[in-house]
């Protein structure tokens, strides 16, 4: 059977220059993950850009006009932002924020003693552990600022640099990477590319809007039920939520610490968490359904292994982008496979 | 101009293969009447293909992706099975064009007769187009709905010549 033992052998070579490729990726590391936030901001931005060129603008004026539009919100953001920012950091380095911080310790210590001491829970030393945790975290926001300062700068203008191209010319590498391809794979390659493009382009965006709405009800949530910082902890658990089981439990929990830390008043924990699971709901109800195209159909615990090698991978990125890489992949395969079955190469 | 602005804000002078390319375009009906800047951005999305003789082009029963316009040598259109040829194309000729339309099978082969040189105008472009220029997109469109309206006519015409040979001969 030539035509299955040809197909084996097809299969085979695609599985190589995967691995290979995911060995390269792996390697190269940081510019890589450079060039991929910059492709998934850029995907993200592709229909406003297209807007815009419908309504006459060459592709170059419009990517133009989104980059400005994009830095002017960005610099209004920050001018909203910045005094509130530096009043709640100023709050936070405050004594009667610390006094009040070792209160709640020794309220919780005092709490969990009497609650669950025959656990055989002691000398605990909350406040103590607090205070060293606070140290460990300052002495790393300060190596990170003072060593990684320069790349974190770098990164800031390849990133744009970045998207930039790839928004106004991506049309034109798609061209030239089809251009590539053999005659005798050509349309079927073709085909596979802008089926790709067309899945992974509407995942994104829909899981862009997803995320957006879901950070956005949270911040809601959390400002009508006075949580000091709802609108960090709110774009926090947006973000969050683009990792999935995970992000919307690291969400919830680290809005619930902050309550806890700042009022030490447990019913209102509890509000929270309530607030909270009640956004999950509807984000699992009325937004997903709305927003994110084609779900990836993977068994959550194949969903949870492909997150934890993720982020063992490639950190926060690796467990942003494992699920729908994954997903991909098998997208790809199934209609890699079934386009093949159609095709003729003869 | 420096490479970095010059790159960012290049001005689109055409080349001499490219005027090449927008005269054969503007003989296609599908592309008649379109103006130069309208042809520039069909060039522009067009995918050249070079073919050696009797290489094949796409296969019967391939999905259909789009058009191909021949810019140089010549295409034999044939049917499978037997190789029977059905037609024989030459430079500024094109065939595949209802695959513009859905991606149903190919209902016959394409195969290089000699060394040549192929323009491909696919599906997936043309809805780009249509995304970013939709009064252009739907002038081909239209132009395209036409031209099968008049090739059904044609047909619908034979189909009724023959049916009147064939009462007269009863």
């Amino acid at each position: 059977m030539p035509e299955n033992h040809r197909f084996r052998r097809t299969i085979m070579w695609i599985a190589i220059v995967a691995i290979a490729a995911a060995l390269l990726i792996y390697a190269m590391g940081e510019v890589v993950r450079l060039l991929i936030i910059a492709a998934l901001l850029a995907y993200i931005l592709d229909p406003v850009t297209t807007f815009l060129e419908s309504k006459g603008l060459s592709r170059t004026w419009a990517t133009v006009v989104v980059f400005i539009g994009i830095v002017s919100a960005l610099a209004l953001g920050l001018l909203l932002m910045y005094p509130v920012v530096t009043r709640e950091i100023q709050s936070l380095q405050t004594t009667d924020s610390a006094s009040r911080t070792t209160e709640i310790f020794s309220k919780l210590e005092t709490s969990i003693k009497e609650r669950l001491g025959f656990l055989g829970l002691e000398n605990m030393n909350l406040n103590e552990k607090a205070q060293e945790l606070k140290g460990k975290v300052g002495e790393k926001l300060i190596v990170f600022f003072v060593t990684d300062f320069v790349s974190l700068v770098a990164h800031l203008v390849a990133i744009p640099f970045m998207i930039f191209f790839l928004l106004k010319d991506g049309r034109e590498m798609k061209k030239l990477l089809i251009s590539r391809v053999p005659n005798r794979y050509f349309e079927f390659s073709m085909n596979l590319i802008y089926r790709m493009d067309r899945h992974l382009g509407n995942y994104l965006r829909g899981q862009f809007l997803d995320a957006f709405s879901f950070g956005l009800l949270a911040a809601i949530a959390l400002m009508v039920l006075q949580v000091k910082y709802a609108v960090f902890l709110g774009a926090f658990a947006g973000l969050a939520n683009l990792i999935p089981y995970v992000g919307p439990i690291a969400g919830g929990l680290l809005s619930a610490v902050v309550t806890v830390l700042d009022t030490g008043d447990l019913a209102k924990v509890g509000y929270v968490v309530l607030a909270f699971a009640l956004v999950k709901l509807a984000d699992d109800a009325i937004i997903q359904p709305l927003t994110v195209a084609k779900s990836v159909e993977m068994h959550p615990l194949l969903v949870l292994l492909v997150i934890i090698i993720g982020g063992q991978a490639f950190g926060i990125l690796g467990m942003l982008l494992s699920v729908p890489v994954v997903g991909f992949t098998k997208i790809i395969l199934e209609e890699g496979i079934t386009a093949y079955r159609k095709y003729r190469f003869a | 101009m420096n490479t970095f602005w010059g790159n960012i804000f290049r001005n689109r002078a055409t080349t001499t293969e490219e005027e090449k390319i927008l005269d054969i375009l503007r003989k296609i009906p599908l592309f008649e009447d379109l103006t130069k800047k309208e042809l520039s951005a069909i060039e522009r999305i067009l995918h050249k293909r070079m073919y050696q003789t009797n290489e094949t082009i796409f296969n019967q029963g391939d999905p259909g992706m789009g058009m191909y316009i021949i810019e140089r040598g010549a295409v034999e259109i044939v049917s499978e099975p037997g190789k029977r040829t059905l037609a024989e194309l030459h430079e500024g000729e094109f065939f595949g064009e209802l695959a513009l339309l859905d991606d149903s099978p190919r209902s016959a082969s394409a195969v290089a007769k000699n060394d040549c040189t192929a323009l491909g105008f696919f599906q997936p472009d043309l809805f780009g187009l249509i995304d970013r220029n939709p009064t252009l997109g739907v002038k081909i469109v239209v132009r395209l709905a036409r031209m099968i309206g008049e090739r059904l006519k044609k047909c619908n015409d034979q189909l009724e010549q023959t049916d009147l040979v064939k009462a007269q001969e009863s």
